[in-house]
């Protein structure tokens, strides 16, 4: 974003609406058009930009008062079924339990995402220096969906009929604080492989959280993303699986899991911002063959290796999944030496059909 | 008029659409204007969302434009859930 290539500066930036841009970006007459739409995509791009460097660029919001390092900042907020974020604040650091499950359900799961963070990749907080966990839930009205937005966690009640609460699994809590973890470090872009990877890094943590809050193995674990957030209606586990991509479900209404499992099967879309939710099932079986085949818990030694990667500096923001394998080989060979660590890296890899030389 | 709504992403990655024809609708003109507002408000390009978000694009009798989550106009977000709930 520094040099135009075509040096061609568009009079009309940021001082026209994007309704006329648009308007002009569909002008039969090429050149207005195409400025147009240069500009609006420039807009785009920047608006998201400056969202970004807001949050990173910014020093880290002060914790409160009396607040200890290793301890969480937790403000949990309800929407009330609307859609103005935060919302009203219900729940507090330290505060005791209220009637409400969700908000309940909420602040636990942050609590455990908190942990493993700070105990296990000794990173305090999603920003590294205790940024405040803030979460909204009941947002919308029958929404089916959970999202980060750059500063919080946004969580639906979902629609009852193909979703439920979306704060029942905890690895879906987890998945989106791991979003602000990216942001925070390597900030992958959201679309196409870097965007997958952006959703493999959120999925792979997600389920580290819950597995760490069942005290499992990675032999012990159901390796599924999202397991009892589906309507009991509607035929499925999970809405995915990183042991088995393309198994979570298969149903009349919600169609079958689009997961590939390898490279080969990859998935070209313009949909779903390139298919991030679709060819994050690659690097997610690449981790789950790591974890499965090093044995033990899965945040120790496959997890400490994915969390170099995502920390170490080298992992570009468009980094495709080949760029992603490399760094893992490397992190595994730096921590681990020629071991078992590396071969079962250098194999995860192999069968998911990610080039790493 | 015939106004369709596409979802994309979101937390599954499944997409939705739906449509409506306003023509044999009693409360066709309060779609209208709806529609309208709503298109009025809308991009001609599909804005970078956050992560997990839902991205919708809006056809009014072959026009599209493009919005968002979290960041809909009201009038969006009306003419988005009646469309996904009532239309087929």
């Amino acid at each position: 974003m520094t040099a135009n290539p075509t040096g061609f500066e568009p009079v009309f930036c940021t001082i026209v609406p994007p309704v006329v841009l648009d308007r002009l970006a569909q002008s039969s007459d090429p050149a207005l058009a195409k400025a147009a739409r240069r500009t609006l995509q420039r807009d785009a791009y920047e608006r998201t930009q400056r969202r970004l460097t807001t949050v990173i660029g910014a020093p880290s919001v002060a914790a409160p008062k009396g607040a200890e390092e290793g301890k969480p900042h937790r403000t949990i907020h309800d929407a009330k079924h609307r859609t103005d974020l935060p919302g009203r604040k219900v729940r507090g650091e330290g505060d005791k339990p209220g009637k409400d499950a969700t908000v309940n359900r909420a602040y636990a799961g942050l609590g455990a995402t908190f942990e493993v963070f700070f105990k296990h990749f000794e990173r305090d907080s999603i920003d590294g220096g205790g940024l405040p966990l803030n979460a909204t839930v009941h947002y919308g009205e029958d929404y089916g969906n959970a999202f980060w937005n750059g500063e919080q966690m946004v969580f639906g009640d979902g629609d009852r009929e193909i979703f439920l609460d979306f704060t029942i699994p905890v690895d879906v809590i987890g998945h989106e604080l791991t979003h602000g973890v990216v942001q925070y470090t390597a900030n992958l872009t959201y679309f196409g492989q870097p965007g997958a990877l952006n959703e493999s890094m959120a999925d792979v943590f997600g389920s580290l959280i819950k597995q760490y809050t069942l005290g499992q193995t990675a032999d012990q674990a159901d390796w599924l993303i999202g397991a009892g957030l589906l309507a009991e209606r509607v035929t499925g586990k999970a809405l995915r699986s990183m042991k088995e991509p393309g198994t979570a479900y298969d149903d009349d209404v919600l169609g079958k899991d689009p997961q590939p499992a390898d490279m080969d099967h990859y998935v070209r879309t313009g949909r779903d911002n390139g298919g991030v939710h679709i060819n994050s099932g690659i690097p997610n079986r690449a981790f789950y063959l790591v974890a499965e085949a090093l044995g033990g818990h899965a945040w120790e030694r496959a997890g400490q290796i994915w969390y170099a990667v995502l920390t170490g500096g080298e992992l570009a923001q468009d980094a495709s999944f080949t760029d992603f394998a490399k760094l893992t080989v490397a992190a595994a060979r730096a921590k681990y030496g020629d071991g078992d660590e590396l071969k079962a890296v250098l194999d995860a890899w192999a069968q998911v059909k990610v080039p790493t030389a | 008029m015939r106004i369709q709504v596409k979802r994309t992403g979101g937390f599954a990655g499944i997409d939705r659409h739906a449509e409506v024809d306003t023509t044999a609708r009693p409360d066709a003109q309060e779609w209208h204007a709806l529609a309208e507002r709503a298109e009025a408000e809308g991009r001609g390009t599909p804005p970078v969302g956050v992560p997990d978000g839902f991205s919708y694009q809006i056809t009014i009798d072959g026009r599209t434009v493009y919005c968002s989550d979290p960041r809909l106009t009201d009038d969006q977000r009306t003419l988005i859930t009646r469309v996904l709930k009532e239309g087929s």
